[in-house]
């Protein structure tokens, strides 16, 4: 299969994500989408990982290993991210980030 | 000589100390004064006999000016510089004392009245509650001027200038409960800065072309035509609005009979024998200056002392204050001063300077005598006092004829010789003019004098009496003075050159005496005696009489020629518009758009631009986005 088709696939996913963090209301639904926008990364690493294999200083290993990289971060991240949105709702009641305007002039 | 700086420290240390010690010590501390500035004149004595036995290069400070010029010397030390060791553009700046003939007779001078003045002030101040501060700024005014005296460059002698002008401010206004000293301080003091501005440039100006505030360079420079004709001779006009502002020279003379305000003491000391000749001083002190290329600014010296010398005497005539006629008569004398530098007569100026600062000291003192024993001043209310203050009388009598040139006594021979000077030098309009101010100095000398001390003893004057022996014997040395002081001016083969050939700098000038001058003075001093006589004496001629016959000038005499009121109308019409406008520009422009502007744009530009805050996540996220698709299309476009 030609490298093509996955970053084609890595593409929209991250468009789906993108969309999702700038369309939703819910923090929640935000933190997916960022999940989705590192997914497509992740795809997109691999992939190319496997394509490159062999090509001047590249081993196949690197893309792999950043992968795995992203996926430890993002579940911290994921965890940290969940966490935020917990004590946002209980000192708000509400995880709409419309309403968390606290940073406004 | 290279003690003569402790001559003003003395005086410099006193003032202070009276200040913090004097409320502890007996007499408030009035004597630490006195006792600083008799050894200042102790000291002078020992500078000037050390003066006398010094030669070119021994001591080695010591040179002549010029193949016949006096020996000057010059003590200097560094006080800083700027710039490297060497270097051209280096700034070396020194402070020091210069020592020559014109130095000693000034020094002499000083510390002489101001010595006298000390000691009749403890008579005439006694009991005033601010004893302690009027002895320490007369304590710090000897020093300032002792500093103006000795200084050997320009710098020192612009600091010393200023600090004579605000110790004459805080004496004038001793009395500062009285509103018309506030306003005669205020008044002396602005005056004088107006010309101050004037001798500050000239300061910066002979910096410029000379590299250093040195004296002895810039007259050297000034001789040798190392400056050009237009510098030296701006450089000289601009020293000049300096002396005229202290000396008060036309038209800056408004300040100095307001003056009078303050105690006489100070009157006699500050505003008739040292302050105000300071600006004498200087012109004489930058004679070089003034002297290079044929003389041209010193046309203009002769000009300004002559207006000055007629109008002052017209004035002075007319006064009824007994302290104001004297003041004029100072300002009158001056502007002879003045006259005589300007045709020429450096010799004439000093010895001058020297006779009328003993005599006008007296003079004043006197009037402060009789001010004290009848606390009257106005002449109209005084008559015959002889009898009852008959010390004060002889001594005022005899400054009055000193002063009005009778001979023998010491301002006859000086005025003699600013005469000879004047006809020698200057246009015959000149000699003219100034034999009429010397038969008007005589006939004011004379009235004063005559209705003072002579006539009937008025009524309600019974009470006065002769001042204490502390006030009268000041007033006896300096009449001592005053009436023996010209014998100095003659030669005396083999044994004494002559003051001539002692102060003048370009050659020995040896006492000359003019006899178709002479007699001419002899004849109008006499005169002006002789006329006052019939009018103030005898009575047979009534100044009614003369006020009938010219109303007009007898009325703009009367009226000082108006310079208080076109003053006023200038300040009023001009300066108060000017200074308006400049208020509303500093408003508008200054304070509104250069310094509230760039505030306020700040200010706008932050509550605007704060709207973008909206504190959504999802609007930072966007502005993210189109932040870095921008960014990848910049590196495409860049790219292809």
């Amino acid at each position: 299969m030609p490298l093509l088709y996955f970053q084609l696939v890595s593409a929209g996913l991250f468009a789906i994500g993108l969309y999702g963090v700038l369309a939703r209301r819910s923090s929640v639904l935000i933190v997916m989408s960022i999940e989705l926008m590192l997914n497509a990364v992740n795809i997109n690493l691999i992939a190319a990982a496997s394509h490159m294999e062999g090509l001047g200083k590249f081993n196949g290993f690197d893309g792999q290993i950043i992968a795995i990289f992203v996926i430890t971060v993002a579940a911290a991240e994921v965890g940290l991210g969940l966490a935020i949105i917990l004590r946002m709702y209980r000192q708000r009641g509400t995880v709409n980030v419309d309403e968390i305007d606290l940073m406004k002039w | 000589m290279e003690w003569a700086w402790l001559i003003p420290v003395m005086s410099f240390v006193a003032a202070p100390l009276i200040v913090i010690a004097g409320p502890k010590l007996p007499g408030k501390g009035s004597f630490v004064a006195i006792l600083a500035i008799a050894a200042g004149f102790v000291l002078f004595w020992v500078v000037f006999s050390e003066f006398l036995g010094a030669s070119s290069g021994s001591p080695p400070e010591c040179t002549l000016a010029s193949d016949h010029g006096p020996l000057v010397c010059d003590y200097d030390v560094q006080w800083f510089q700027a710039g490297l060791d060497g270097s051209d553009d280096s700034v070396r700046l020194t402070w020091g004392t210069l020592i020559d003939p014109l130095t000693i007779a000034m020094l002499g001078l000083v510390t002489f009245v101001a010595l006298m003045v000390q000691i009749y002030s403890l008579g005439y101040m006694k009991g005033d509650p601010r004893l302690g501060w009027y002895f320490a700024v007369h304590a710090m005014f000897a020093g300032s001027m002792l500093t103006l005296i000795l200084a050997d460059n320009f710098l020192l002698l612009y600091v010393a200038w200023e600090l004579v002008g605000i110790c004459s401010y805080l004496l004038i206004g001793f009395w500062h409960e009285r509103p018309a000293a506030r306003e005669a301080a205020k008044k002396a003091f602005i005056v004088t800065r107006i010309g101050d501005v004037g001798l500050l440039v000239g300061i910066l100006l002979l910096w410029r072309e000379v590299g250093t505030f040195s004296m002895s360079a810039a007259f050297q420079a000034a001789t040798s035509g190392a400056m050009s004709e237009g510098v030296t001779t701006t450089a000289a006009l601009l020293l000049l609005l300096g002396a005229m502002g202290k000396s008060a020279q036309f038209p800056f003379h408004v300040w100095l009979p307001d003056a009078m305000e303050g105690p006489t003491p100070v009157s006699a000391l500050i505003h008739a024998a040292t302050m105000v000749v300071a600006g004498v001083y200087l012109v004489a002190r930058a004679f070089p200056i003034f002297q290079a290329y044929d003389g041209d600014a010193l046309l203009v010296v002769a000009a300004v002392g002559l207006v000055t010398a007629l109008l002052s005497a017209a004035i002075a005539i007319v006064s009824v204050d007994l302290k104001r006629i004297l003041a004029y008569s100072t300002i009158s004398h001056l502007g002879l001063m003045m006259l005589s530098l300007g045709a020429f007569g450096y010799t004439a100026a000093i010895f001058h300077l020297l006779a009328h600062g003993f005599a006008k000291a007296l003079l004043f003192l006197g009037a402060g005598s009789v001010m004290h024993g009848t606390e009257e001043q106005d002449i109209r209310q005084m008559g015959g006092l002889v009898k009852v203050m008959p010390v004060t009388a002889i001594v005022f009598s005899i400054g009055a004829l000193s002063l009005g040139g009778i001979p023998i006594l010491a301002g006859f021979w000086s005025k003699d010789e600013i005469l000879n000077a004047v006809s020698q030098n200057r246009n015959p309009v000149f000699i003219v003019l100034t034999l009429m101010v010397a038969f008007m100095s005589a006939f004011y000398m004379a009235r004063a004098m005559f209705v003072v001390f002579f006539g009937q003893l008025r009524q309600g004057l019974d009470h006065a009496h002769e001042s204490p022996m502390v006030m009268t014997l000041p007033m006896v040395f300096l009449a001592i003075l005053a009436a023996g002081f010209g014998l100095i001016s003659f030669n005396w083969p083999g044994v004494y050159i002559g003051f001539g050939g002692f102060v003048f700098f370009r050659e020995s000038e040896p006492f000359h005496f003019n006899w178709l001058i002479g007699i001419i003075s002899i004849v109008l001093a006499l005169g002006g005696f002789w006329l006052a006589s019939l009018f103030y004496l005898r009575e047979r001629i009534s100044t009614n009489s003369i006020q009938r016959r010219i109303p007009w000038l007898v009325d703009a005499i009367e009226k000082k020629f108006y310079f208080d009121e076109i003053y006023q109308w200038i300040v009023n019409r001009v300066v108060f518009v000017i200074s308006r406008f400049i208020a509303v520009f500093d408003r508008a422009f200054v304070n509104d758009v250069a310094v509230n502007g760039p505030a306020y744009t700040v200010r706008r530009l932050g509550v605007t631009l704060r709207l973008h805050v909206t504190g959504h996540v999802y609007s930072y996220a966007l502005a993210m986005v189109l932040g870095s698709v921008g960014l990848i299309i910049f590196w495409w476009v860049r790219s292809v």
